[in-house]
């Protein structure tokens, strides 16, 4: 109960302190009053004599009010405000210090909160599904293929075999032109099963999803558009729900629009949302699979994406087991050849989202962590050396009765002003920070780029401000307590050399800071030495110069091979001869942005081991395209305008195709026949081998690939391929060709959409963003860790030069020369970098082995890389060192002697 | 424990508080009556006592105090501890003055 009514008295007297005031004015004024009155009536007083003894009788009004005051209880939030001021006056008085002092734990506030913005953006905030816990994004893999496309018979399967799952879904993906008042445009386009949106729980803004009846093969022409594509293209008009637009040149009505934001669980990657759904309308017979659960041999072709839902209690642990169990099973059966090293397997949605960018996150994070600690320890050496600066006033002030504990209070709330106001300008450099990396993060890294500003990246902030004010402020306030008036004003601050005790705070300080700095640096040398590393692998291809772009020849304009052929050759003809173009050509899809699938072939004089197949990645090209890329010729030639549709069919392998399958023979002229392929039509005979191309992501293993030609290809095994990529190589800067192919393609046909222009640099740079992000935000920690250490550095030896000053200035008497005082003095700042250093280095290989996964081509423990950094920072530290250690070797003994 | 006694019998202002604490103890504690205020403050906080404004005798609105449960229970306390001290110094005194 006491504690209730403390409380509500200390309340109550500050939320009402000036009714407070006036009611004990009153009170003792009405004691006054009737003192004085009893005084006239008993002792016949006159009422002046009276009133003097009355007041006589109370004693100091003003000394009981006082007291009255501080039984309120309120003199601990009373004093606060009292400090406060104080505080806020002091650090007026000194803006240098402040300004430092503020913006260093402003740096560190504000680098911690932005990384915070964006660890919450991509690891706290939920996907947006309902229950996203309960989906799991479903794969196979074999020999080659880490993570794969499903088949229908798997689909069919793993629905009706997995407990574990309520539901499985499928869907692949796309583009589609739509037109609308003669406007094309190119959108990446879902073709979605009727239970994808079920599974995910997206209730749609409006209309629906689909209809079992409009999932099938041949169904109605229905879609359902993107918020965006609706807001941009439709003007968010309700009544387009229902209404008939132009797909892909043909009409289709919209049945729904979804949720803004929404995104297919694998879209949140460098190809972007998808804008367009459709119903997938496949079936059994329609993928040449088995209705029901049954299995062909081999699972059928792969192509599909699968999700599933897990059953209320589940996990994708569980899920796992059951799918290994039941691919145990088929193998058995001899459905999967067991040297093919089948797999199928589920990945939860948010780990398959995140996953990647995880362990970069958070070791990042742990990096500004770092940042925060550095920025404190040197806010806390700077107000410990205004600590020693303030003894004497401390001393001072307990000797005129300041109570110890007040001191150190007084000197807390200092930090934490101090605090406040680094905080409030982090704020400002988070605000900065987040929207740089809005509008820098890389497509490829997901949902970096949701990073926003909101009340729980505030209140961390707040959070950083408060814990980085205790951090800083610990040591000074018990510094503060620490005083001793009498020997204090005694000696009059005055002593031959520097009390070591005091010193020794700050020193462990800075050695700390350098040991911080030093792990930071190894960590960004180790990303420094990774990215290196990945720029330095061969990817096969030169990427200087070139410019590419995605279009596509839908099937209601250009009904035939030879019709998509002609454009291309004409596109082809017209783009070689805009100025400044080197080489032009088309592909099926880019180096390092897509993966590639592979087809089944059968090489002449080549048996593959029992139950193996001779898979061969394949792409499709036009003539230009291997000069344009810039691949290197290993034997042979590259496709040119011989290689027309009614010419032989030519092939141009890879090497690692030659070393697979045509190991020691004479691999020109070699047949092939591609799996599908008519027997009665004639093989692709080899004309050229190239090397090897890093396709499917810069560490990856290089496959078997074969090249074929476009109108070739399309003849036999047969197959249109309608979207492609035109890639230029010019002999400028590419962007400066963007507007001179667009033109050409604008001239040919005005209809067509382009879309994904990039330079293949960029292709190469999203390809290896997670690495460049991390080292990045690495370097700069790892730089601004350096700095501030320096700083400390500097601080330490600047600090130990002017309180020995008077020490130097004897020795110099007994004649050292200034060679040895530089040398004294260095080796105050050495020591401590030195100490910081061992501890940085055993702390950094301890921690380093955490990143071992983000490495490439170094091993975490990289003796170059922990070398350099040992170099860097000696060197900082004594160049730390060495500004203030001159001035104590200029001493000047007359100057000390006589000052 | 003098000030809380004298609010046992009824509400009193902190005049008449002072005023029965002198005739209580025969004008003994007549040091400073404005010790009381700080006092009657901290009773207040520990929620000894109730504050409350009433007319005075001369019809001027006064800061009345009452004892509360609290209060009670704390001034019985002193009360006994108050009795165990005095005893065990009643006893030591005799003793001493036996024993001289």
């Amino acid at each position: 109960m006491a504690w209730y009514h403390g409380i509500t008295t200390a309340f109550n007297a500050l939320a009402r302190r000036g009714r407070e005031e006036r009611q004990m004015d009153d009170e003792m004024q009405f004691h006054l009053e009737m003192e004085a009155r009893r005084l006239v009536k008993e002792n016949g007083l006159s009422e002046e004599d009276a009133r003097y003894a009355a007041q006589r009788a109370f004693g100091g009004v003003e000394r009981h009010k006082d007291s009255v005051r501080d039984e309120r209880g309120t003199s601990f939030v009373e004093d606060l405000g009292q400090d406060a001021r104080f505080a806020v006056r002091t650090l007026r008085r000194r803006p240098g210090f402040t300004a430092v002092a503020a913006l260093t734990l402003a740096l560190g506030i504000g680098a911690s909160t932005t990384l915070f913005g964006v660890v919450k953006a991509v690891l706290l905030t939920p996907l947006p599904y309902d229950r996203p816990e309960g989906i799991a994004v479903l794969w196979s893999s074999w020999k080659g293929f880490d993570q794969t496309w499903l088949s229908y018979d798997e689909y069919e399967g793993w629905k009706a075999d997995i407990p574990a799952f309520t539901n499985v879904g499928i869907y692949s993906d796309g583009a589609v032109n739509l037109t609308e008042n003669g406007e094309s445009e190119r959108l990446r386009a879902g073709y979605i099963d009727r239970d994808i949106l079920p599974i995910l729980g997206v209730k749609l803004s409006l209309g629906r999803g689909f209809t079992a009846a409009e999932d099938i093969p041949n169904g109605p022409r229905v879609v359902i558009l993107s918020r965006d594509v609706w807001a941009r293209r439709y003007g968010a008009d309700p009544s387009v729900v229902g209404k008939s637009i132009q797909v892909n040149g043909q009409a289709a009505q919209v049945v729904g629009v979804m949720p803004a934001g929404f995104r297919l669980p694998l879209d949140f990657g460098a190809n972007g949302p998808t804008l367009i759904w459709l119903p997938l309308g496949a079936d059994a017979e329609s993928n040449g699979a088995i209705p029901g659960p049954q299995f062909q041999k081999g699972g059928g072709s792969h192509g599909f994406y699968g999700l599933a839902r897990l059953r209320a209690g589940a996990t994708v642990a569980q899920a796992n087991k059951q799918l290994a169990d039941r691919v145990a099973q088929l193998k058995k059966e001899g459905v999967y050849p067991e040297e093919q090293q089948f797999r199928a397997f589920a990945v939860g949605v948010e780990d398959q989202v995140t996953g990647r960018l995880k362990p970069v996150l958070l070791v990042v994070f742990a990096a500004v962590g770092f940042v925060l600690l550095i920025a404190c320890a040197n806010v806390a050496g700077l107000l410990l050396v205004r600590g020693e600066q303030r003894r004497r006033e401390m001393a001072l002030r307990v000797a005129l009765g300041a109570g110890g504990q007040r001191l150190s209070r007084q000197m807390l709330t200092e930090t934490v002003v101090l605090a406040g106001l680094g905080g409030a300008l982090g704020v400002a450099f988070a605000a900065i920070g987040v929207w740089l990396v809005r509008h820098n993060a890389p497509a490829a890294l997901p949902r970096v780029a949701d990073a926003h500003l909101d009340p729980w990246v505030l209140g961390f902030a707040l959070g950083t401000a408060a814990l980085a004010a205790l951090i800083a402020g610990l040591l000074p306030a018990l510094q503060a307590t620490s005083v001793a008036p009498q020997t204090e004003l005694r000696d009059g601050g005055r002593t031959a050399t520097a009390g070591h005790a005091r010193l020794r705070w700050r020193q462990t300080l800075v050695a700390a800071e350098v040991a911080l700095a030093v792990v930071l640096v190894v960590g960004a040398g180790l990303m420094i030495r990774s990215v290196v590393n990945l720029f330095a692998i061969d990817a096969g291809i030169r990427t200087d110069g070139v410019l590419t772009m995605r279009l596509s020849t839908p099937a209601a304009w250009y009904p035939d091979s030879v019709r998509v052929t002609a454009f291309h050759d004409e596109l082809r003809r017209q783009v070689a001869a805009l100025p400044g173009v080197k080489a032009v050509g088309l592909v099926r899809i880019l180096p390092l942005a897509t993966e590639m699938g592979d087809w089944g072939l059968q090489v002449e004089g080549y048996t593959p081991p029992p139950n193996q197949g001779t898979p061969g990645d394949w792409q499709i090209v036009t003539p230009g395209y291997f000069e344009a890329m810039g691949l290197r010729l290993v034997q042979g030639r590259f496709f040119d305008d011989r290689d027309v549709m009614t010419a032989p069919p030519a092939m141009i392998v890879n090497r690692r195709f030659v070393e697979l399958y045509l190991q020691g023979r004479q691999a020109l002229g070699a047949h092939v026949r591609i799996g599908g392929q008519d027997a009665k039509d004639p093989p692709y005979t080899i004309v050229g081998i190239v090397d090897n191309v890093k396709h499917n992501g810069l560490t990856r293993e290089v496959k078997a690939q074969f090249y074929a030609p476009q109108p070739q290809f399309a003849t036999s095994p047969g197959n249109t391929s309608r979207n492609m990529t035109l890639v230029v190589r010019g002999s400028g800067k590419p962007e400066q060709l963007i507007n001179p192919v667009r033109g050409v393609i604008k001239g040919l046909d005005p209809r067509l959409p382009i879309s994904d222009v990039r330079t293949m640099n960029e292709v190469v740079q999203q390809a290896i963003a997670a690495p460049r992000f991390a080292m990045q935000l690495l370097g700069l920690f790892g730089v601004l860790a350096l700095v501030l250490s320096a700083i400390g550095i500097f601080g330490i030896v600047s600090q130990v030069v002017a309180s020995r000053t008077q020490e130097f200035g004897i020795r110099a008497a007994l004649g050292a020369t200034p060679r040895n005082l530089l040398m004294l003095s260095l080796g105050s700042g050495v020591r401590q970098a030195g100490a910081g250093l061992v501890v940085g280095v055993a702390v950094a290989l301890a921690l380093t082995r955490t990143m071992t996964t983000m490495l490439q081509g170094v091993t975490p423990t990289d003796p170059l890389t922990f070398g350099a950094v040992v170099g860097v920072t000696a060197v900082v530290a004594i160049g730390a060192s060495l500004i203030p250690a001159r001035r104590a070797a200029k001493t000047d003994l007359a100057k000390v002697m006589t000052g | 424990m003098l000030t809380l006694k004298a609010l046992t019998l009824q509400p009193m202002h902190g005049w008449g508080i002072s005023i029965r604490l002198r005739q209580i103890s025969g004008d003994v504690f007549d040091v400073n009556q404005g010790s009381l205020y700080p006092a009657l403050q901290r009773m207040l906080r520990r929620g000894w006592i109730r504050a409350y404004y009433g007319d005075s005798e001369n019809n001027r609105r006064a800061r009345y105090y009452e004892i509360t449960r609290d209060g009670r229970r704390q001034l019985e306390e002193q009360m006994a501890e108050w009795d165990h001290a005095s005893r065990a110094v009643n006893r030591v005194l005799r003793f001493a003055t036996q024993g001289a």
